[in-house]
């Protein structure tokens, strides 16, 4: 799964958290989630918990950290999925 | 340098039994800081809730010093959790908490308020004013306009303008100038709350 692959899964993810769905149309790696896309703070593990999900990844303590804004969620699920089993 | 933190979390827009997954808490909880869970005091999803709104009061109190400081909600762990008491207003009971929370030698007290409807925090260092209330309507745009409005009417200093720092945290603007006073607001579904702290 490249990063284009991954952002179009990450953009249904971010779906029902986020108030102004246009928004979601011109997301890009540096959107960050709560000051662009609005996205309340409390969400932030909703969205965590649903990428790993969709993702059938694991997404620990320290890369959970990491996830504020589009790009760095990218990094994140793209390094879980490539980490070899 | 002044600073200020707070948080709030509406009970009834979260998912209650989401919250209660090892899954889920387990992300932002650290085994030490669950320790601190006493169920005869405290619902889980209370608990829950308490912890994360302590942990952005804390990274909203501390990124006014420290620009770029990312919110790491493992990291900053709740090191003390006590009742401090039970008062009834009509049928709903507020409880209300204090704790401690940091990371390594850093340790900042905070207040936690719980009723049925929400979880509001702040951190309680100086000289704070905090304040809740609910409103109309829960979108982004109404939560924001009503809580710096909120925060104008509890200020009372006339003629103030309230802007964003560029590292995102609210500013006041008076005659063209910052004032010293450090402001933090909160707002989720349709619960907003502001803190202030004015220098002595």
């Amino acid at each position: 799964m490249d990063r284009k692959e991954i952002l179009i899964e990450l953009k249904k993810v971010l779906t029902p958290y986020t108030e102004n769905k246009e928004m979601l149309d011109g997301i890009n790696e540096q959107t960050d989630l709560i000051k662009d896309l609005k996205i309340n703070s409390a969400n932030l593990v909703d969205i965590i918990i649903d990428a790993e999900a969709q993702y059938n990844i694991e997404i620990d303590f320290d890369a959970a950290e990491k996830m504020y804004n589009v790009g760095n969620c990218i990094d994140v699920i793209s390094e879980k999925i490539n980490k070899p089993a | 340098m002044i600073s200020a933190g707070n948080d709030i979390v509406a009970l009834k827009a979260v998912d209650q039994q989401r919250t209660q997954s090892h899954a889920f808490y387990s992300k932002f909880i650290t085994p030490a800081e669950f320790g601190l869970h006493n169920l005869d005091e405290i619902t889980l999803v209370n608990f829950v809730w308490l912890l994360w709104s302590a942990k952005e009061s804390a990274y909203k109190y501390l990124k006014r010093n420290n620009p770029d400081l990312i919110f790491a909600p493992a990291k900053l762990t709740v090191q003390k959790l006590s009742i401090l008491n039970t008062s009834k207003k009509g049928e709903n009971a507020h409880h209300l908490y204090k704790g401690e929370i940091g990371e390594g030698d850093m340790v900042l007290p905070f207040l936690s308020t719980i009723n049925d409807d929400f979880i509001a925090t702040v951190i309680d260092q100086g000289d704070v004013q905090w304040a809740v209330k609910q409103i109309d309507n829960s979108d982004h745009k109404s939560q924001s306009k009503a809580v710096r409005s909120f925060l104008l009417d509890g200020l009372k200093i006339s003629d103030v303008l309230i802007e964003k720092h560029p590292a995102g945290y609210p500013i006041l603007i008076k005659d063209g100038r910052e004032l010293d006073i450090a402001v933090s607001f909160a707002h989720h579904d349709s619960y907003i709350s502001y803190c202030y702290q004015i220098p002595k």
